[in-house]
């Protein structure tokens, strides 16, 4: 049996360091209110965390490791015991700091890191630096006994060195990045900031006056049209067209924004491809160049706004996730283009996605009894929108409630019309939105774990969800998580994904 | 390394703890069967044991919240005497509760194995089946807290790269048949490339 290793016999001391560390702030606190009231709860309340950092003391005391054949077993807690099994073949860093005290002691604080969990996977406080060394032969020898297959080369392996030619994948000329900022419209947060200093300065409520010309102060003017739609009295034209006029300035003012911000960030814009990799390039002032391998890409997303469909235009953003140097598959969401002629769409995706074939894919929609199940969810927030309004009963109230069940119902049917999925030989993709499209492809192999899920409602109607979860998505990042599918569809939907993903391997 | 207890391999923990269930195939990395297999009994046993626990300080705090009302609360005699029946209600209700839902949560989770990898079901309501493919798995967790080794139990976690479900947990299994689990889910082979 392989012999078990433990940390350094100093390692308490750097343990017990940083609890002290963690502590002084609030020690100071203590101190210096103590110095003014005497000693307070304050002090009593520090007496809470020596638990904490005994339980960390013990942690490090009961801290055993050892490397098995094709693992590292890591096993921690005398009252709470953990047994952590991490394959050679999954690590992916073994990160090492020396700060003036380790070098002095001559040991090492170490961190062995792989793709899971967001945290490193062993945290080794402190190792001599013999065992340091020792670890990384044993993970490399592992991992050099596993991969001994020939032909499967270690993904990353350097390509034959004629040097891969740079091959331009989309320009963007300075028009076409005034039409991404005019549809992006980033610069509402510019202006929402504005607006504020405008507001609290009083600017604002001058500017009214002068349009005005009496007295008030704008949120009494904003007061006023409410109260006076709420009372059912008309008000006058003059305050309609201020603040018609003002919310088109407001939106106007956003726009031209958001066009000079985008040609400033994205000036010279090109997505470009160099070997298995791809690369943008854009900026005026801060030039960004990023790399992104094929390989890393985890989902590609296709976004489509009403006006990018007014535009004929789209924009694509991938999620990936990477391994290298320090980041340690850190996720990372990055606009591939931010914005693409349709027709350049599938040329560029081609590239993105180079065995996937999305214009020939079969789309299947989703089981049509889901528009009575938007329907009725859809309803219940009209109901709870309605709700204030019933206390003040017009006879406004009825057309209001009218219009919204109205609304509800476009809505559901749209909705639902507009959800579809396809299985492709290499990824599934999932589409929905009818104004907002988003459309997105998560190939087999970049898939982690697939789950079929039945709400209570899903059961009644015989129905099930069926949701893919990759590497690197964000959480407003939009998912293949299909909804209402019939029950046996989903089923053979999920069988055919968990399938297709089990055969894949995964590479970072 | 004499001293350390967690230190077991598959082998040593089956051979410490006889599996409840003969039929659970429990040889490491030969798991030919695709049938459904259960949680270990003995955790609706541990999950009635914290129920219990759960129970006993609920119903202490309501108590103490009946006395203190009792004591400084100016209200008519009839609304002191109810609230007793009140404190029976809430201790039995919530008594009741942690001893049947443990059995009804025991009904709903079930895993399947096979090659590929596990498949975990979940949930009473809201149900859920989980597949994770062997190919998939970072590495895993067995562990264990006091009132789990008192009853032979373990948890299996497994951490993927994904983002919703990058821990995956299994609470509840026989310690024996957790280790036996991990070492099937273990990747080996050449498909783990990194």
């Amino acid at each position: 049996m392989p012999s078990e290793r433990r940390l350094h016999p100093l390692s308490f001391v750097f343990v017990i360091g940083g609890q002290i560390r963690q502590l002084v702030g609030p020690a100071l606190v203590v101190l210096i209110g103590a110095g003014s009231a005497g000693l307070d709860w304050q002090a009593w309340a520090m007496v809470f965390v020596i638990p904490y950092a005994l339980v960390a003391l013990l942690k490090t005391l009961s801290f055993r490791y050892r490397f098995d054949a094709g693992e590292m077993v890591i096993t921690t807690g005398f009252v709470f015991r953990n047994q952590r099994h991490v394959p050679y073949g999954r690590i992916q860093n073994i990160d090492a700091v020396q700060h003036v005290l380790h070098r002095l002691l001559r040991v090492v604080d170490v961190r062995v890191e792989t793709g899971g969990g967001d945290e490193p996977e062993a945290r080794m406080r402190v190792l001599p630096i013999a065992a340091l060394e020792e670890m990384r032969e044993q993970v490399l020898a592992g991992r050099a006994a596993k991969a001994g297959q020939p032909g499967e080369a270690v993904a990353g392996a350097p390509v034959v060195d004629v040097a891969p030619e740079r091959r331009a994948l989309l320009t963007l000329r300075p028009g076409e990045l005034l039409l991404a900022g005019f549809i992006e419209s980033r610069g509402l947060i510019i202006v929402g900031a504005a607006f504020g200093l405008l507001w609290e300065v009083g600017l604002f409520d001058s500017m009214v006056n002068v349009f005005l010309g009496e007295n008030v102060s704008s949120r009494g003017v904003i007061r006023q049209a409410v109260g006076a739609l709420a009372g059912g009295r008309v008000p006058s034209i003059a305050r309609i067209a201020v603040m018609v006029l003002a919310f088109g300035a407001f939106v106007f003012a956003i726009r031209v924004l958001s066009m000079g911000w985008s040609v400033i960030r994205l000036w010279g814009f090109q997505l470009y491809r160099v070997g298995d990799d791809l690369g943008t390039e854009f900026g005026l002032f801060t030039r960004v160049m990023a790399t992104i391998p094929l390989r890393r890409i985890q989902t590609v997303t296709v976004r489509e706004t009403p006006l990018h469909r007014v535009f004929k235009t789209a924009s694509i953003r991938v999620d990936s996730a990477g391994s290298d140097g320090a980041e340690g598959g850190a996720a990372k969401r990055e606009s591939l283009a931010p914005i693409v002629k349709r027709a350049d769409l599938q040329r560029v995706l081609g590239e993105v996605l180079p065995d996937v074939d999305l214009p020939s894919l079969t789309w299947s929609p989703v089981d049509p009894r889901g528009f009575g199940r938007a329907l009725r969810s859809s309803l219940v927030l009209v109901a709870l929108l309605t709700l204030p309004f019933i206390a003040m009963l017009r006879w406004w109230t009825f057309a209001w409630m009218a219009v919204l069940v109205a609304w509800a119902s476009v809505h559901a049917w749209l909705y639902v019309k507009h959800l579809g999925w396809a299985v492709g030989d290499q990824a599934v993709v999932f589409r929905s939105g009818y104004l907002w499209r988003e459309l997105t492809v998560a190939r087999f192999n970049k898939i982690q774990a697939v789950t079929l899920s039945e709400s209570p409602f899903d059961r009644r109607a015989r129905m099930a969800s069926v949701r893919v979860d990759t590497a690197g998505a964000g959480d407003a990042s939009h998912r293949v998580d299909i909804p209402y599918l019939a029950r046996p569809t989903a089923d053979d939907l999920y069988r055919q994904l968990s399938g297709e993903a089990a055969r894949t391997a995964f590479r970072w | 390394m004499d001293e350390d207890p967690v230190a077991v391999t598959a082998e040593d923990g089956a051979a410490e703890i006889p599996a409840p269930q003969p039929a659970l195939p429990l040889a490491p990395r030969s798991f030919e069967s695709k049938d459904v297999q259960r949680l270990a009994p003995e955790y609706v046993s541990l999950q009635r044991a914290v129920g219990w626990i759960q129970t006993a300080s609920v119903s202490a705090c309501a108590l103490a919240t009946v006395g203190i009302v009792w004591l400084t609360r100016d209200i008519p005699w009839i609304g002191k005497l109810l609230l007793f029946p009140g404190w029976v209600l809430v201790t039995l209700g919530v008594g009741w509760l942690s001893y049947a839902w443990p059995a009804v949560h025991y009904r709903h989770v079930s895993y399947t194995l096979d090659d590929e990898g596990i498949e975990i079901r979940t949930g009473v309501w809201w149900r859920q089946v989980m597949s994770v493919p062997r190919s998939r798995v970072q590495h895993i967790d067995v562990s264990q807290g006091p009132m789990e080794r008192s009853y032979g139990l373990g948890r299996l976690v497994l951490y993927t790269a994904g983002t919703n479900h990058s821990r995956v947990e299994l609470a509840g299994l026989n310690h024996a048949v957790a280790l036996g689990l991990r070492n099937h889910l273990l990747p080996r082979g050449s498909d783990d490339a990194v």
